[in-house]
């Protein structure tokens, strides 16, 4: 390139020296004005944070100083207070006063607390955190991570030696791993110490032995998250509907017995009332927080087993599998459109919109629904009820609905201030004021003590709340857990990806053969001989599977 | 230095010709392209200032009849949106002084002595390319042993080494094309090379370290996989704090749009300044305009 | 090309300093402090003198040898060892690692994705910033307010063009599916995140968007750089515009189309930012790129010695083409 590169070497020499000069002699140039455009469009820009930096909620957002509470006549108000008695009056025993009086001499530290994030991490920035700070003078900070990301980034902290986290809201089933990972340290010596052992009992009996492993004790179960059926009173009950089923089926109309019952009775709602109101929207989106929990529920409905015990070879390819993905399948064909995408929060939109016959999912569902939980602010993502009054309970199709998730609050092994970590840990969780949190509108907490269900307070939130109370209780003392052992989250996962791959077409033999291959791989990783105990001892637990619940080893709590 | 009577090169439009059809269809086109790349950007500016009942709303409201920024507030203080900000700004910046400073140093070296020759500017080269998941990995172990996990520090030593390429041929682009001359007569007068290169060299390639030092910040303000892996509640930059938006999303499309605006700003502002060295920049020197 | 040509006309304070310092007494520097410099400093400043040009090489090769050279070949070690967080110790494995990502089925899936992925962007991002270029070559009013505009996707952290793009096609909250809807008259329900082969395009569309500018800047130097008098004489002898363009301007800019592409590519076998934040790799493992399955297996299930033998396939891969490209932007001729 000769005449044409040469001409423009100089031009562009030329171009750059004035430019040099130009800068040097600071003089305007059209760098200037294009700065000073930017700097405009710019300016526009952050007029947003600018105004938020000046505009009075920056108080109330930009952390905890004044805990608000509920006005005093309120049942919330009186929960709360009496959580706040409880915490400085006593009784002296009670694990709330202890953990408080303990926590004052440790001024100084500050909590470094994980917890979901969007909703559930409410919880802790708008009331526990700020309360405690109030009791004890000791600060948290939240850190929100998406669920999966609850497991695997105190793993990536424990590997870097950071103590970044002193407090970790895990799943129960996350504790073989966590502890044979050593990320997480047991608290048997601070329980003795300052744990009330009354209030152990006062777990429901599916919770209480939930965070023991090898004999230790892991952590404090803090979330009830028993998966129950939520049905429209109104449209399972419509006359018309009633009569046109009977002809159709020959059946009665009635919340489902069973999930092949279950995905006839949506589908026929479809039928006759799309698209104002479809038979059933599930929650099917990966990650949020996934597929396995339905999976697994229906899977063992279904009389799946998870693994051949003596060989520990994966049995997720057989009948059973296939049914469950024929029903589920089913379901989705029964669903709102868009089915595949909703997460827990978008299924919950659609409910309330009033667009949707039945759902199972977890307990917020039935506080949302009667507007209850919609009165503040902070949940505000969450539209009216367009239902309330109108949604019955019931326990899942076939009765053995999942424990799905829960949450357990742990000690993290690197933590720099355990004790303080324990106290806040057993003060959370004590039942005078784990009872204010569950009873919180924008709370994501559930249930778990059987002080929670039979809790006069809560029971007069709304005028079914009895009745939902009961029926949690109930779906507990027939419920399924998630697998407990090493490696949970590695077979979880896999089973998400195989259900979304489903979703989007693939062959469910293909799909059901992959996971358990990759359920193989992981076995055999962890090491045959020690997955084989760890299954055993699972197996052992009440809730392993229909057969071996707390209601057949006959430990059912029977409320009313 | 125009010839009179012969367009300026590139004039030729590359040699299509100027009839109407295709006149229109050049600016269909290029008004389309313009639509495709503001829609975006201008949804999530309007999802950042709805309220909340917008988002469920069907249709999807193109203009919210009550703007509020209240997800501004949330972003900056509820996501921790501020201090992501501040770190972002102190490794950024941090990552630009020390970039550009090593970067500017080697590369007198490669353009005044090619000093080793053809294999060392290719190991630094070859920098640019190297995927960083085989990096992080070991870095991520080997930060531990040194505490540099989720610190400032960290983050800066592995952003500078990740953006010495673009500086290093930035600056080497530049010092190629200034005449020796001036250096020369300033050594025969007596100054020594480190005279040479602080007193003559260096301001006359001032360009070309704003050049350098815009890209290797808009590097460090925009690097999202070192950022997820390596930092965690205290050296988070802004784009990890887009990990905590995943999951059940619904609830924050405000929020993260908010923080997403936030985070733009400083990118396009600085790509202003630093456009008409884009392509030198782009290509590490291989083309200059 | 005279010296007058070059030096600027008014003097910048450097040269004007220098030139003061020309006319000082010699020996005393630039500096000008006073006479003759101490007799340490005159040897440490020899010495620096002498050994200049390494040191100034230094603190850089220090930076890249701490932070990428030692690292790879620790991680050399961890290849061979089993280092995984739910297993204790490290032992020795050998080819254990290697072995077990190329059985996987993911990790196949993955090395498909990223090739298919990588060449779909690219060609996309070529053939719209080529049109972009040809389009914007020649002058017209208002190109100066257009080329900032086109350019800013350039200047974004990928996790934000992945974040509103997803904004954008998700489901059920997003405007998508109802424009399309209206536009086409009847009812569109693409599922754009989570349905084979939407999210496929989704993915692609959203990494267009962010680096068709790229190719487009280049390919714009490219055009402006050949001289006009190529197409004058084109023209003269009577060649028609389609004949101009591609065997005159296409050929001549080649070269950097070449290596414009070359610069995509490597830089899209990374794929990884868009893909977290849009899909998260789904569904099932539909989208899985290489980056996103080693990050995968070793920081969400840490399987760390798998990823690091992952990892090294990788890199071994796009070695090749790492050497032809560097090489050849040091040659000292550019087109």
């Amino acid at each position: 390139m000769s005449d044409g590169s040469g001409r423009d070497d100089r031009e562009f020499h030329k171009g750059l020296s004035e430019e040099v000069d130009a800068w040097l002699r600071g003089e305007g140039s059209r760098r200037t004005f294009l700065t000073r455009l930017a700097q405009l469009i710019g300016g526009t820009a952050l007029v947003g944070p600018a105004a938020a930096l000046l505009s009075p909620d920056r108080a109330s957002a930009a952390g905890p100083v004044n805990v608000e509470l509920a006005p005093p006549d309120t049942p919330l108000g009186k929960a709360q207070a009496a959580a706040v008695e409880a915490s400085t009056k006593g009784p002296t025993d009670g694990s709330a006063y202890r953990a408080v009086q303990a926590a004052k001499k440790l001024k100084g530290a500050t909590l470094n607390v994980t917890y979901e994030s969007g909703l559930q991490a409410l919880e802790p920035k708008n009331y526990s955190g700020p309360q405690w700070q109030a009791l004890t003078g000791i600060p948290q900070n939240v850190i929100e991570l998406p669920h999966p990301d609850q497991y695997s980034k105190p793993i990536a902290e424990h590997i870097a030696n950071s103590g970044a986290y002193d407090i970790l809201d895990i799943e129960p089933a996350w504790i073989p791993s966590l502890a044979n990972g050593g990320v997480i340290q047991p608290i048997d010596e601070f329980v003795g110490t300052y744990m009330n052992p009354a209030d152990l009992d006062d777990y429901h009996p599916l919770y209480k032995f939930l965070p023991t492993f090898k004999g230790k004790r892991w952590g404090v179960f803090d979330d009830g998250d028993e998966l129950c059926l939520y049905y429209r009173k109104d449209v399972i009950g419509d006359p018309k509907l009633q009569q046109a089923y009977k002809a159709k089926y020959g059946q009665a109309l009635r919340v489902p017995q069973s999930w092949d019952e279950y995905s006839q009775v949506a589908q026929f709602i479809t039928d006759q009332l799309a698209p104002n109101v479809y038979g059933t929207a599930n929650f099917r989106k990966a990650g949020s927080p996934g597929n396995q929990f339905a999976f697994v529920q229906e899977f063992r409905a279904n009389g799946g087993v998870f693994f051949d015990p003596q060989t520990m070879k994966a049995q997720l390819n057989s009948p059973a599998g296939l049914k469950t993905f024929q029903q589920m399948i089913a379901q989705n064909k029964a669903s709102v459109p868009g089915n595949n995408d909703l997460d827990a929060v978008a299924q919950w939109v659609a409910w309330l919109q009033g667009k949707v016959a039945m759902i199972y999912s977890w307990p917020p569902t039935g506080r949302m629904s009667e507007n209850y939980a919609q009165r503040s602010k902070s949940i505000n993502f969450v539209p009216k009820s367009e239902i309330a009054g109108k949604v019955g309970y019931a326990p899942m199709p076939g009765g053995h609905g999942e424990m799905a998730s829960g949450y357990v609050k742990s000690l993290a092994a690197g933590s720099k201030n355990a004790e303080a970590a324990y106290l806040f840990m057993q003060w959370v969780t004590s039942p005078p004021v784990s009872l204010a949190r569950v009873m919180l509108p924008y709370t994501l907490r559930d249930p778990y003590r059987l002080s929670h269900y039979k809790s006069p307070l809560y029971r007069s939130l709304w005028p079914a709340a009895a009745e939902y109370l009961v029926t949690l209780n109930n779906s507990s003392n027939e419920a399924v857990l998630d697998m407990i052992m090493p490696g949970w989250q590695d077979y979880a996962l896999s089973v998400d990806r195989m259900c979304t791959a489903v979703w989007a077409g693939q062959d469910p033999k293909a799909a059901l053969q992959r996971a358990a291959g990759e359920w193989d791989a992981v076995t055999r990783k962890l090491g045959v001989e020690k997955q084989r105990d760890a299954y055993q001892q699972f197996m052992k637990l009440p809730g392993a599977y229909p057969d071996h619940t707390i209601a057949t080893m006959g430990l059912s709590v029977k409320l009313t | 230095m125009g010839k009179a009577g012969m367009a300026r090169p590139g004039e030729g439009g590359a040699g299509l010709h100027r009839a109407r059809g295709w006149e229109l269809v050049r600016f269909l086109y290029i008004g389309g392209f313009l639509l495709f790349l503001l829609l975006p950007l201008y949804w999530m500016v309007i999802t950042s200032i709805k309220p909340v009942s917008d988002f469920l709303a069907v249709p999807p409201v193109v203009f919210p009849s009550e703007p509020t920024i209240v997800h501004y507030t949330a972003a900056l203080y509820s996501y921790r949106g501020m201090q992501g900000l501040i770190n972002s700004l102190i490794i950024a910046s941090a990552t630009t002084v020390l970039s550009v400073a090593v970067g500017t140093l080697m590369a007198y070296s490669l353009a005044r002595f090619h000093t080793g020759g053809q294999h060392l500017a290719f190991w630094v080269l070859s920098q640019r390319f190297l995927p960083g998941i085989a990096v992080v990995l070991p870095v991520f172990l080997l930060y531990r042993t040194v505490g540099l996990n989720d610190t400032h520090t960290g983050m800066i030593l592995i952003y500078t080494v990740f953006s010495l390429p673009f500086s290093v041929w930035t600056m080497y682009a530049y010092f190629r094309q200034m005449p020796v001359e001036l250096e020369n007569a300033a050594r025969v007068d007596g100054c020594s090379r480190w005279q040479v290169l602080k007193m003559i060299a260096v301001p006359l390639a001032a360009p070309g370290i704003v050049t350098a030092a815009v890209f290797a910040f808009i590097y460090a303000w925009t690097e999202f996989f070192f950022a997820l892996i390596l930092t965690s509640r205290t050296a988070f930059t802004l784009p990890s704090i887009f990990r905590s938006f995943l999951g059940f999303q619904g609830a924050q499309y405000g929020e993260s749009s908010a923080l997403t605006v936030i985070s733009l700003v400083p990118s396009i502002a600085l790509g202003l300044l630093v456009q008409r060295h884009l392509v030198r920049g782009l290509t590490l020197g291989a083309l200059h305009e | 090309m005279g010296r007058s040509s070059i030096v600027p006309k008014r003097e910048s304070p450097a040269v004007v300093d220098h030139r003061r310092a020309a006319e000082a007494p010699a020996g005393t520097g630039v500096s000008g402090r006073g006479r003759g410099i101490s007799g340490r400093s005159r040897l440490l400043s020899a010495w620096i003198d002498r050994y200049f040009s390494v040191l100034l090489v230094l603190p850089a090769v220090i930076l890249i040898v701490l932070l990428s050279a030692y690292p790879l070949v620790y991680s050399l070690w961890v290849n061979v060892v089993n280092y995984d967080f739910q297993i204790p110790g490290h032992d020795f494995v050998g080819w254990q690692n290697f072995k077990d990502v190329v059985v996987d089925p993911v990790a196949a899936t993955a090395l498909i994705n990223t090739i298919v992925l990588s060449s779909a962007v690219v060609a996309l991002e070529l053939v719209l910033g080529l049109l972009l270029a040809v389009a914007m070559v020649r002058p017209f009013r208002g190109r100066g307010i257009v080329m900032p505009i086109v350019i800013m996707p350039l200047f974004m952290s990928p996790a934000i063009v992945g974040q509103f793009w997803g904004l954008l096609l998700q489901r059920p909250f997003g405007p998508t599916d109802y424009v399309l809807s209206r536009l086409l008259g009847h009812p569109v329900t693409i599922s754009w995140l989570t349905e084979a082969p939407w999210n496929y395009i989704a993915v692609v569309l959203a990494d267009a968007w962010q680096w068709t500018p790229f190719m487009f800047v280049i390919l714009l130097a490219g055009f402006t750089s050949i001289s006009h008098e190529l197409y004058e004489a084109g023209q003269l002898d009577g060649a028609s515009p389609w004949h101009t363009f591609f065997r005159i301007s296409l050929p001549l800019v080649a070269p950097i189309l070449l290596l414009a592409v070359a610069f995509r590519l490597l830089d899209a076998v990374k794929l990884f930012d868009i893909i977290y934040i849009m899909t998260g790799g789904g569904p099932g493992t539909n989208t899985y790129t290489a980056a996103f399955y080693l990050y995968e297996k070793g920081f969400q299930e840490f399987h760390i010695s798998q990823a690091t033998a992952g990892s090294w396939i990788f890199l071994l891969l796009t070695i090749p083409v790492i050497s032809v490209l560097v090489r050849r932007l040091l040659r000292p001729e550019t087109a």
